[in-house]
This record gives C-alpha cells, sequence and structure tokens, in this order.
C-alpha cells in the first residue's frame, strides 16, 4: 500500500478548509458580507467582528468566507476550460503524427508565449470585466501547459505493447484514444489541474487586484486586496487578511499537486 | 523528478513575497522634493483622461478641463467668485431689449497658428458652434439669429430673444475662439489664442502642455504643464509621495488624505466644485416615469451615511442640481429626507420591490465606492440591484450616454449651471417634464431677480419630482508641493487654469 506523504495530507487539509468554507458561506456567515453598515466603518478586530471590517462597514471575515467561492469558482472553470481544450489536443498530438502534430504543437507554443495576465486583461477590456471573463481568459492561457504534459503522457502510452496490440488489430484511433490513453493520463490530468488551480487562484486575485476581474461587491479576495490600499497607512489589517488568504489557497493547491505528483508516480513513490 | 522541501519552501516564500509586494508598492515611495523635470516644469496628477481633444464633437468634461483657458480662450470668463470678467473681449454692451450684445475685442491676441485673432473669427467661432458641433451643448447657441464683425475689433451678436443663460454660456467651451484655419484636426492638434499651446498627447498616460511664448496676455510662470492620469486612486497620491507629480488634482482616495496633512512638505487644499454627484434614473423607463419608484429610491438613501461611507464625509449633501456657488442654491436635503419605511411603501405602491435595476457605473473611484453603498441601501429597501461596470469614458459614454442603455447610473456632472442641460428629454437622463421647461424659460428671458426665483423653482421642482438623487457635491481636494502657488480653492469652472500657476 502506499504511503501517504506529507504534501498530500497538508495540501489536503487546506484544500478541504477552503472548500468547506466556500461551502458554509452557502447557508452561513457571521454578517451578510455585502451589507454596507457606515455606522460599524473601519472597526479594529474583535469578538463582533474577528478579522474587522472595511470601510463600507463590511465584515472582513465574511468577505473572505464568501471570497472563497469566487476562488473556487474560478478555479474550477478556468481548470475546465483548460483541461476540455488541452486534453484532448495533446493526445491527438501524441496520435498524430509528423506536421499536424508539429502544427498543434506549434500553435501551443505561440499561445504559451503569451502573458496570460495579458491576454485576460484583453479579454477583460473587450468583453467587459467579470469573473466570468477572467476564468475563461486564465482557462484558456492553461491550456498549452495541459497540452504539453498530456502530449507527453500520450507518447508514452501510445508505445506500450497493449496499444500496439489495439492497433494491430485494427482499432480506430478514437476508441483507441478513449479506451486506452485517456485512462492511462488521468493522474497527469489531476497533477496539472492541481497546479494550475493555484495559478488560476493568483491569476484572478490579481486580475480582480487590477480592476478586470470581479466587479464590486461580490466579494473577492483580490479586491479586498484593491479596495484595502488607501488604509495600508491606518489600517493594515485590511490587506494582510485577503493576502494570508491568497497565499494559503496557492500553497495549499501547490502542495495538494505535489503530493498527488509524488503519488502517481511509482519511481518517485520508490524513492522514498 | 521529486521536489525537494526547498523547492516548495521557495515557491511558497515567492507567492508571499509576490503579495507583499503588490501590497506595499501601493503604499511606498518618499517625496523627492524635487521638481520632475526642473524648475519651469510642473506635472500635475488628474484620473479622467479625454477621449478626443475635440468638445466640438466629443462630450465630457475632461477635455475643456485640459483646453479651455489654457488652449483656447473665450471673450468672457468667470473670475474664481463665479462673476463674468472680460478675456477676449475687453468690454461689452447690451443694448436696452437684451438682445443685442457688442463686445470690443483685444487687438493683440494671436493664435499658435500665427493668424491674429479678429471680429471674424469670433463670428466664425459662434456659427460653427450652430453648424458643426454635435455635442448636445451646441443647443445653448440656439439663441443666437446673426453673429457679425463690425470692425476687426468690434462684434456684435443679435439673440433671437433675451437671455440671461447665453452670456454664461459663453465663458464655458461653447464660447471657445477657434481659427477658421485651425479646424482641421481638433482631435489631435487644438490650436487657439490661450496661454499654452498643446505639445504632445501620450494616450493613457499624459497631455504635454508648453508656454505659448507670444501669447498677448500675461505670461505664464511654467514653461512646460504635464497632465498625467491615473486610473487608480491610490497610484495617484503615490505619484506625488515619490516625487513623479507635483499636484494632485483632484484627491481620489481621501481616505487617504491624512498621510498629506500629516507631512509639511505638502499643502492640502479643500474647497467647493460644481460636480454634483448624480445617482441618475433613465426616465424613459415605464418603471422610472413612476414618481413613487423614484422618490423611493430617494427615500431610501441615506446621504449622509453614504457620503461618511464613499468619500471620507468630505463634501457637502445638497438634494438638487445647484451647488452653493450659484445665486439660486437653496439647500433641497429636507425634500426627500431618509425614510426607510416609506421608501419601502413607495417602492412597493409603484411594482419596483423584486425588480433588478441595472446600475451601469463608469469605472471611477467615486462612481465605484458609492456604487456598493447605493446597492446596498437600495436592496435593504427591497430592490434587487445588479452593478455593472464599465470602463470610462468610452465605453460609459456609448453605453449610458448616447444610447440611454441603463436603469442607473452615477456620475459627477461638473458643467456650471448644467441643471437645464441635464434635465431635458434629449439628454441621458431622458426628463421631460414641461413645469421644469417652463421655470427654466422664465429664468433665462426674465431679469435678474426672476431669474434667481425661477432658478429656484426649477431645482425645487427637480427635486420634488425626484428627476435623480445627487447623492453629494464633490469637494476640491488638490494636494500639492508646497512650492506650487497658484492653485484655486474652488473649482467652479470647466477649465483647470494653468497659467495662474508658479513656484
Amino acid at each position: 500500500m502506499k504511503r501517504l506523504n506529507p504534501s498530500l495530507i497538508a495540501g489536503g487539509v487546506i484544500v478541504t478548509v477552503i472548500v468547506l468554507m466556500a461551502l458554509v458561506s452557502f447557508v452561513w456567515t457571521p454578517y451578510d458580507a455585502t451589507l454596507v453598515t457606515p455606522t460599524s466603518r473601519l472597526l479594529k478586530p474583535s469578538w463582533e467582528h474577528w478579522f474587522g471590517t472595511d470601510k463600507f462597514g463590511r465584515d472582513v471575515l465574511s468577505q473572505i468566507m464568501v471570497g472563497s467561492r469566487t476562488t473556487l469558482f474560478v478555479g474550477v472553470v478556468a481548470v475546465g476550460v483548460a483541461a476540455v481544450i488541452g486534453v484532448p489536443l495533446g493526445i491527438l498530438a501524441a496520435m498524430v503524427r509528423r506536421w499536424p502534430s508539429e502544427v498543434i504543437m506549434r500553435a501551443n507554443d505561440l499561445l504559451l508565449a503569451f502573458p496570460a495576465l495579458l491576454l485576460a486583461i484583453m479579454f477583460g477590456a473587450v468583453f467587459g470585466a467579470s469573473t466570468l471573463t477572467a476564468m475563461v481568459a486564465i482557462g484558456i492561457a492553461s491550456v498549452p501547459s495541459f497540452a504539453r504534459v498530456i502530449r507527453s503522457g500520450a507518447l508514452q502510452v501510445m508505445r506500450t505493447e497493449y496499444v500496439l496490440a489495439a492497433r494491430a488489430a485494427g482499432r480506430q484511433p478514437f476508441p483507441i484514444a478513449l479506451r486506452h490513453v485517456l485512462p492511462n493520463v488521468t493522474s497527469l490530468i489531476t497533477v496539472q489541474a492541481s497546479v494550475s488551480f493555484a495559478i488560476a487562484v493568483l491569476a484572478e486575485a490579481a486580475l480582480s487586484f487590477l480592476g478586470y476581474g470581479t466587479p464590486p461587491p461580490t466579494p473577492s479576495w483580490g479586491r479586498m486586496l484593491q479596495e484595502s490600499q488607501e488604509f495600508l497607512f491606518t489600517a493594515p489589517r485590511l490587506a494582510i487578511f485577503p493576502g494570508i488568504a491568497i497565499a494559503i489557497a496557492v500553497l495549499g493547491f501547490n502542495l495538494l499537486g505535489d503530493g498527488l505528483r509524488d503519488r502517481f508516480d511509482p519511481k518517485l513513490e520508490d524513492r522514498r | 523528478m521529486k521536489p525537494s522541501f526547498s523547492t516548495r519552501a521557495v515557491a511558497f516564500l515567492a507567492s508571499a513575497a509576490l503579495l507583499a509586494v503588490t501590497a506595499c508598492s501601493a503604499g511606498s515611495g518618499t517625496s523627492s522634493g524635487s521638481s520632475p523635470g526642473g524648475d519651469q516644469n510642473l506635472s500635475i496628477g488628474l484620473v479622467a483622461e479625454p477621449a478626443s481633444l475635440d468638445f466640438t464633437t466629443t462630450d465630457g468634461a475632461a477635455i475643456p478641463q485640459v483646453l479651455l483657458g489654457n488652449v483656447y480662450e473665450t471673450l468672457v470668463e468667470q473670475d474664481d467668485s463665479g462673476k463674468i470678467v472680460p478675456s477676449l473681449a475687453k468690454s461689452w454692451t447690451v443694448s436696452p431689449d437684451r438682445k443685442t450684445y457688442t463686445f470690443d475685442l483685444v487687438d493683440n491676441a494671436k493664435f499658435t497658428n500665427d493668424k491674429q485673432f479678429t471680429a471674424n473669427d469670433a463670428v466664425f467661432s459662434i456659427n460653427r458652434v450652430k453648424t458643426a458641433w454635435t455635442t448636445s451643448l451646441k443647443a445653448a447657441m440656439d439663441v443666437v439669429s446673426q453673429a457679425k464683425a463690425l470692425s476687426p475689433t468690434q462684434l456684435q451678436v443679435t439673440l433671437t430673444k433675451p437671455s440671461n443663460d447665453w452670456l454664461f454660456r459663453m465663458t464655458t467651451r461653447i464660447g471657445a475662439m477657434f481659427s477658421e484655419s485651425g479646424v482641421s484636426a481638433l482631435a489631435t492638434a487644438p490650436v487657439g489664442s490661450g496661454p499654452f499651446k498643446f505639445s504632445k498627447w501620450n494616450r493613457g498616460d499624459s497631455i504635454v502642455m508648453v508656454r505659448n511664448d507670444s501669447y498677448w496676455g500675461a505670461k505664464p510662470y511654467f514653461q512646460q504643464i504635464t497632465l498625467k492620469y491615473f486610473k487608480d486612486a491610490t497610484a495617484l497620491n503615490n505619484a506625488l509621495l515619490t516625487g513623479t507629480i507635483n499636484v494632485i488634482g483632484t484627491v481620489q482616495a481621501p481616505e487617504a488624505l491624512s498621510q498629506f496633512t500629516s507631512n509639511d512638505k505638502y499643502q492640502v487644499i479643500e474647497g467647493t466644485t460644481n460636480g454634483e454627484v448624480l445617482l441618475s434614473f433613465n426616465n424613459s423607463l415605464p418603471l422610472f416615469k413612476d414618481i413613487r419608484t423614484r422618490q423611493g429610491i430617494r427615500m431610501a438613501i441615506d446621504h449622509k451615511a453614504l457620503l461618511d461611507t464613499c468619500w471620507a464625509g468630505r463634501g457637502k449633501l445638497i438634494g438638487s442640481m445647484v451647488p452653493p456657488t450659484d445665486p439660486w442654491y437653496e439647500d433641497l436635503t429636507g425634500v426627500a429626507p431618509y425614510d426607510l419605511a416609506k421608501a419601502k411603501s413607495l417602492l412597493q405602491a409603484s411594482g419596483a420591490v423584486g425588480k433588478t435595476l441595472r446600475l451601469r457605473l463608469p469605472t471611477l473611484p467615486y462612481a465605484t465606492s458609492c456604487g456598493q453603498v447605493v446597492k446596498s441601501q437600495l436592496e435593504q429597501a427591497g430592490l434587487k440591484v445588479a452593478i455593472d461596470q464599465l470602463e470610462f469614458p468610452a465605453a460609459w459614454l456609448t453605453t449610458v450616454f448616447k444610447n440611454a442603455d441603463y436603469d442607473m447610473s452615477i456620475i459627477a456632472h461638473v458643467e456650471p449651471r448644467d441643471l437645464g442641460a441635464v434635465f431635458n428629454a434629449k439628454y441621458y437622463t431622458r426628463y421631460d417634464d414641461p413645469t421644469l421647461q417652463g421655470y427654466l424659460a422664465a429664468a433665462d428671458s426674465g431679469d435678474e431677480a426672476a431669474q434667481v426665483d425661477n432658478m429656484k423653482k426649477a431645482a425645487r421642482r427637480l427635486s420634488e419630482q425626484a428627476a435623480g438623487d445627487w447623492l453629494f457635491l464633490l469637494p476640491n481636494l488638490m494636494v500639492a508641493d508646497k512650492s506650487v502657488k497658484g492653485l484655486p480653492t474652488n473649482a467652479i469652472t470647466e477649465n483647470f487654469d494653468l497659467s495662474k500657476l508658479a513656484r
């Protein structure tokens, strides 16, 4: 039986806590996260407001809880977009030969060379700043990394005896991809998804910070950072709490990705 | 290869450092105390960049803010107290029937294309408003029946009816004097007779003006003035702290003002403006044609709390479309006081409760900030509000201003005496009220006392009819290096007069 590694445990715990926080926020938060309460502006952390309140009198803890929904939502959709496009492209590039494969991978390189944040800002400028725009842009920017990783895995699978046997038996490429290649690159997809999730979380925070992500008043950790700028000298906690939330979330998904890679890769497991 | 613990630690530290840098960059910096570019140069930070340099075809207050009084001059202008005083016209007389104005013009003014300014240019400029301008403000020139050059330095303008408003409007952008041979590229190469020449426009960044050394009047102190545009309020503050600019033309992060008030390197100027921050309604929509919806929304908003929350309590509550610097100002904040219970019942009666209203906001700091308060307060009264941010100026001007594709919006109307211009059926507010138009017409044609009386009635009518909701009047908040002199306490005209600045 494979042993669990520390990265996997730590990452799993952090991600679970974030997911639970997001789920709980659907049914309960200490206060309404978007309710403006002028009489409670800029309160310091206390028993009533554990993380204090912002300039609108909104409870910071409630905003961080609801903001985790935005974070997870962006991550899921961005990774979904990247996987849905990147995985078939990677498998296709591995299965076809010569120039079609070259065309796919060079186009992939082209997209990889384009800065992800710039692409997202362009999307925001053209289609308007929104969570959806940010998610799709981040997803598209993550396609090349999925396609590259999956292609390398699929190339290995294509050289296995059972695939060669299937081809010799006259199986068509599509059934081979579906039945033999895809199940054998699932672990790669999982690891890549976890790492891309962390990147998406950071990208959404950056975009919201720049005003191209989640529009107000929907809570978003990145926008909380943006709105805290005015108060860096007077109420730095307004930047610290969402900053820590982003750092922990990114760390959690990175650790989970590392842990899953260790677990799925027998060579790494043997070196333990 | 298995990633080592140190690799993970580095990755974590890198992401933490990135966050720290992101957070700290907004607040870091020290004042250099020196002038960017030297003693003869000045750099001023502003927020809204013009969409074009042609205010004859493009709306927006950012264009006259830069060009009027600096590049273009008018026959008459307003002084700091709002009084109409000579500019390109040395003096003027008005006929007993108040329909004919005769202006004596200066004889030594010259455009930057080396053409002499004469009465023919004034005739050309006045007629051009009627024939070539496309903005809604051109309507103020409809009252002119004829403009005639009696001599190179004497201009006669005949009106179709007496108008108090016309001479005042001649102090605004429609009174700008153009050279007949200098209007071919207004959007990119303005030609005027003012104390500054347009030099360069780095789109998205800055506009550079240089002193017009052949200016006919008193020469400005600064040889070059750069107007730098910042979308982010904190970046604007930081630009002053780091010495990138010398003046914050309009503070957009009033909560952070303490970092300047407590530092003796800077001066903070606080006065008043013409900038009524209006929660505008699309009065052409059935829901907003019902006065109960409009009144309900006004009464659902706690204006004092809103001002405290979104603009640090700086500014003034006015209750209608008239700033205190206008002669017909009255405090109308009591017309629709905050009353949540009454607001709920009005909104219930009009059928607005439960409906989703689109609050389409320009990406301007005060609008973004106040929009969140408005949404929260209206939702407590039973409305649903969907905030939609539109890039300013381009997207907001097209969607809201031109196409009136909105339910509510928030924008500061900074044009002077703009009550009639903002609330009519053709403007984006789509407010069609014959009674209001009657008051405005009577104010325009009557004597001074009748003007004041009717304008008061018009302002009260607007407030009682809840044609919009006046959230507050923007303060004139400026911060500058202590050495900069000549900054205006009040900003009650369309332009930012750069010629009075010195060190």
